[in-house]
């Protein structure tokens, strides 16, 4: 493996653990704000 | 929710064999050949996402269904953002390749063409205040822009002389290396699964807002 290609798929993989953890978080707010709405419904 | 951790794993798994998997393309500086893995699919959901803008806006027109609005509202919206991010990574790649950022190629102009008439799209709803107004202004508006696409994304730069790489870049080159196919085609279907992942969300936000809207007018 050549010298930084390592680095740079380590840098790759945090940012894509970032935008994936954020997107699982974005999902549950959703969630909640959508059963807060269909309780207020009732 | 069992796709999404999926799509979480085998992300990863095509970033690592990304790097670590497949070589580098001869022909290219350095290792910059492994663009091929986030550009071309970042281009490609970028396609997509306006042709669904496209068909989506048509199902409103036709049915004036609000939930066709909406997924045409999002739709363009990720086609702006992966676009964006394939002019970024295209950027990168041509600084290394031909030593800057902007060269003003076919390629490049084109993209930011393309770029203006869907920023246009998105100042064009908020200029129209009416809903149902904004809606058929922009449905109509969607179904124009796309017309384009073809044109800006596949016809021009291929008629004019550009630098942008072609054939090695190309998966129905059969010189491809079986490796960097296998990792293509995965990192794809990833940011396929990725923009519907994204896409979902949007709807549901959009949805939300919607009802907001509605129990405020009641």
């Amino acid at each position: 493996m050549k010298d930084g290609l390592g680095f740079v798929m380590g840098v790759n993989l945090v940012i894509w653990c970032g935008i994936a953890f954020y997107l699982f978080v974005l999902d549950r707010k959703i969630k909640k704000l959508e059963e807060t709405h269909t309780n207020k419904e009732r | 929710m069992i796709y999404k951790v999926f799509l979480t794993i085998w992300m990863a798994v095509i970033l690592v064999a990304a790097f670590l998997y497949t070589e580098a393309a001869t022909g290219f500086p350095g290792e910059t050949s492994r663009i091929l893995f986030f550009h071309v699919p970042q281009a490609w959901v970028a396609t997509l996402s306006f042709l669904l803008s496209m068909i989506a806006s048509c199902v409103y027109l036709a049915r004036r269904n609000v939930k066709a609005d909406d997924l045409a509202l999002s739709a363009a919206e990720l086609g702006f953002l992966f676009c964006v991010l394939a002019t970024v990574t295209g950027s990168i790649f041509a600084k290394a390749s031909w030593g800057s950022f902007w060269n003003w190629d076919p390629r490049e102009t084109s993209i930011v063409i393309l770029l203006m008439i869907y920023g246009a799209y998105f100042a064009l709803r908020s200029a129209v205040a009416d809903p149902e107004k904004k809606r058929v202004f922009a449905g109509v508006y969607a179904i124009l822009a796309f017309l384009t696409v073809p044109f800006l994304v596949f016809v021009i730069p291929r008629i004019t002389a550009s630098l942008h790489p072609e054939d090695t870049m190309n998966p129905a080159n059969p010189g491809m290396d079986p490796k960097t196919l296998k990792v293509f085609l995965g990192s794809l279907l990833a940011y396929t699964a990725l923009f519907v992942w994204m896409l979902r969300l949007r709807m549901r936000i959009l949805r939300i807002e919607g009802n907001r809207i509605e129990g405020f007018r009641d």
